[in-house]
């Protein structure tokens, strides 16, 4: 009967023992932060910014902050702007308290920091000086059609991947993020940079780009493109009338 | 040896002599209970007993750490959980004790509805049986308040609503439930109070006269079909059956009872160790936005039906509707304290349990599954499936950022992640045309806020060439039947008219 009761209750004296193990003993630490006190990286960025940037930075629909060369044009300043104040006339919206949003100016911080350790990598441009981020010249429309024509139309006008020109998009977005993407490229989706080099694309022959050959834009041709397509920008032309229907017999 | 034996007999003279409490121990213990009732149907009673023992001990245990105010009460449950070794196994078979002492009385209770045990002369029994299980819902309820995280402070929250539209009186007593106008520092000292003396205490004493009825009275016999309840006749009856067919309560029907509470404190600490304990969530801070608060599964129901009712209905439901309830249980003994017993012969008692069951657990199942609030973080959390990317224009891309900051995603899904409010959109383009999906957005619909004047037109064509490309590889997507056959047959006039 002793030996009964020993047999029952050593098991379960040894379980209590290394309960730190049992499923029920919690996993974690440290009990569940303020969400104005997480100053995770991968945290913040999963919860704020990944819809539409990308899981790790790469393949969401908007900007691809994971780019190496998206990372070494914009310094911290322009990142804290952007994150804090939201981008006027794009969907970036204002992530910082003191704007409306949820974060705290060290989390928004804490965001930066975080991409330039995850994502920034030294020697992208391989010497080659990429034009500025910013437009520090004035642009010509007419010769900014004239270089679209030439290097980005033979893409942009296909039926499959047009519409760069359409005045719905070109409504939403601005000139800068326009700039950016031609400046630093979108390598997730195959958009070259600058230097208009061949890109792999992910799941696409490596001959897609085979014509692409030709000297880098200049930071002129770049400012001129922008000016093109920000000169064919007009909201009030975009309808969202439903499709009139044909005549009929 | 013998010396040890013949000195503790003498203290226990000495102590019996003056307590006599020997002969109406004995009596409890050995009087006699019919044979039948030696069940396991009739557990459920000793159980939630033993539950209450225990949560009475753990409860101890807890209060020497706990710190009942709003500033430490949060903190003083992580460091339980965290660092007080086998704290949280502590607050774990807590909680657990907790769920299954509710479970456990309401089962007790329908295996005493369905027996017919609360007729004459048990009608009594059965009211202080009433106060009990309302004093188990009162420990459930005060309990999620001292586990002071969101669920709590919202559940407070809703509770006092629920109080404060009393008529007249509201005010008055949301201020004594609170101890002030809003849940404050004063608002756990008075549910520790509530919590830690006033409802155990009622509870306790209400469970003794239980017992103590019980033991008098007798066990209820298993009902018979046929064998009705007469006062004239009962208490004579059950004497007999007890004198002719009983069986001493100790050890005859007792040991089942001993299994099962004994398994049921098993099934307690095995939960305990594998789910843990209840929380604590975040902090119970009305800043904190992001949180989706749930009451504890007793009160799930109640949450169910007031997401469902129509808000004119919702005050006269929640004053009226606990006061029927109450009083129709309370009712129960003297509406039929005679007659029948067997449910073989009382199909109305087994249909009102059956429906109040299937109710029970229907709400508390929509309760728990019902997708009630928009996922508030899906917008800027969950991510596109790449392959829905893959081949998109950049207007279809910025189709795409629109979905996601104008929070669309808060309410519909796609590649499994997202809002349930509204339906998955995985699939739209196969049941909408783009017409279709710009009325939808523009006007709204059902459940759908209309978008028309939060979005620009170009936001409206992007939104929409996004969603024309979701459909399943192979699956064309929908079209406007009526656009192809005019544009087939395009009149020759350039008149639509017939």
């Amino acid at each position: 009967m002793r030996r009964g009761a020993l047999a029952f209750v050593l098991p379960l004296v040894l379980a209590l023992a290394g309960c730190g193990r049992l499923p029920g003993a919690r996993a974690e630490a440290e009990p569940p932060a303020r969400p104005e006190d997480v100053l995770d990286f991968h945290t913040l960025y999963s919860t704020n910014c990944q819809a539409c940037h990308g899981a790790n930075g790469h393949g969401g629909p908007a900007m691809e902050l994971g780019n190496p060369e998206y990372q070494a044009l914009v310094d911290d300043a322009t990142l804290r702007k952007w994150i804090s104040g939201g981008m006027p006339g794009t969907e970036m919206p204002a992530f910082a308290q003191s704007a409306g949003g949820m974060l705290t100016d060290a989390q928004v911080n804490a965001i930066i920091a975080g991409m330039r350790k995850e994502w920034a990598k030294s020697n992208v441009f391989a010497g080659a000086a990429p034009p500025p981020y910013a437009q520090d010249q004035a642009g010509d429309v007419k010769r900014g059609q004239q270089t679209y024509q030439a290097r980005c139309a033979s893409c942009h006008e296909k039926p499959s991947r047009q519409q760069v020109t359409s005045l719905a998009y070109l409504s939403l977005v601005s000139d800068q993020a326009l700039r950016t993407i031609i400046v630093t490229g979108r390598p997730d989706i195959g958009q070259p940079d600058w230097r208009l080099e061949p890109t792999p694309i992910p799941g696409r022959p490596p001959a897609v780009y085979a014509y692409l050959v030709g000297p880098p834009l200049s930071a002129q041709d770049v400012t001129d493109i922008v000016t093109y397509l920000g000169s064919l920008r007009n909201p009030a032309a975009v309808s969202a009338a439903p499709t009139p229907i044909p005549p009929r017999r | 040896m013998p010396g040890m034996k013949q000195s503790g007999r003498r203290i226990y003279d000495w102590f019996e002599q003056r307590l006599q409490v020997e002969g109406p121990i004995k009596d409890a213990v050995l009087h006699k209970v019919p044979r039948n009732t030696a069940s396991w149907w009739y557990v459920f009673g000793s159980a939630a007993f033993t539950l209450l023992m225990l949560q009475i001990v753990t409860g101890i245990l807890l209060a020497l750490v706990y710190v009942p105010s709003a500033a430490e009460a949060w903190n003083s449950l992580n460091i339980l959980n965290h660092q007080v070794p086998l704290g949280w196994f502590l607050r774990a078979v807590h909680a657990w004790g907790s769920n299954f002492m509710v479970a456990v009385v309401f089962i007790h209770m329908a295996q005493v509805f369905l027996f017919g045990a609360y007729k004459f002369p048990r009608e009594l029994t059965w009211t202080v049986g009433v106060f009990l299980l309302l004093m188990t819902l009162g420990m459930a309820f005060t309990g999620q308040v001292l586990r002071f995280d969101q669920d709590a402070y919202w559940g407070l929250g809703i509770g006092v609503f629920i109080l404060s539209r009393v008529p007249w009186m509201g005010g008055g007593l949301v201020h004594l439930l609170l101890g002030g106008p809003t849940i404050a520092g004063a608002t756990l000292s008075r549910f520790f109070a509530l919590h830690v003396f006033v409802i155990p205490g009622t509870l306790l004493f209400l469970a003794l006269v239980h017992v103590w009825m019980v033991i008098k009275l007798g066990i209820n016999e298993w009902p018979m079909p046929g064998r009705l309840v007469r006062k004239s006749t009962y208490i004579a009856e059950y004497n007999q059956l007890t004198h002719e067919d009983g069986i001493p309560f100790v050890p005859g029907a007792f040991w089942k009872d001993l299994i099962f509470s004994a398994a049921v404190l098993a099934a307690v600490g095995v939960c305990a160790a594998v789910f843990g304990p209840a929380g604590p969530g975040g902090q119970p801070d009305p800043s904190i936005t992001q949180t989706v608060p749930k009451p504890d599964f007793p009160f799930l129901w109640i949450y169910a039906v007031l997401s469902y009712l129509p808000p004119s209905m919702e005050t006269p439901f929640i004053l009226i509707a606990p006061i029927l309830m109450i009083a129709g249980l309370l009712a129960v003994p003297f509406v039929a304290s005679e007659g029948e017993k067997s449910w073989h012969r009382r199909p109305v008692a087994v249909l009102a349990l059956a429906s109040v069951a299937v109710g029970w657990g229907v709400f508390t199942h929509l309760a728990m599954n019902t997708p009630w609030s928009p996922h508030m973080g899906a917008w800027s959390g969950d991510t596109l499936p790449l392959e829905y990317l893959r081949e998109a224009t950049p207007l279809v891309r910025q189709g795409a950022v629109i979905f996601q900051a104008k929070q669309c995603r808060n309410c519909h899904s796609i590649g499994g992640h997202g809002g349930e409010r509204g339906p998955a959109l995985d699939a739209v383009a196969t049941r909408m045309t783009p017409d279709q999906m710009r009325y939808k957005v523009v006007t709204g619909g059902g459940n759908m806020p209309a978008y028309g004047k939060n979005l620009s037109p170009p936001e409206i064509e992007a939104l929409v060439s996004f969603l024309e490309t979701l459909h399943p590889k192979g699956e064309p997507p929908a079209f406007d039947a009526s656009q192809q056959a005019a544009q087939s047959n395009p009149a020759p006039g350039g008149s639509n008219t017939p």
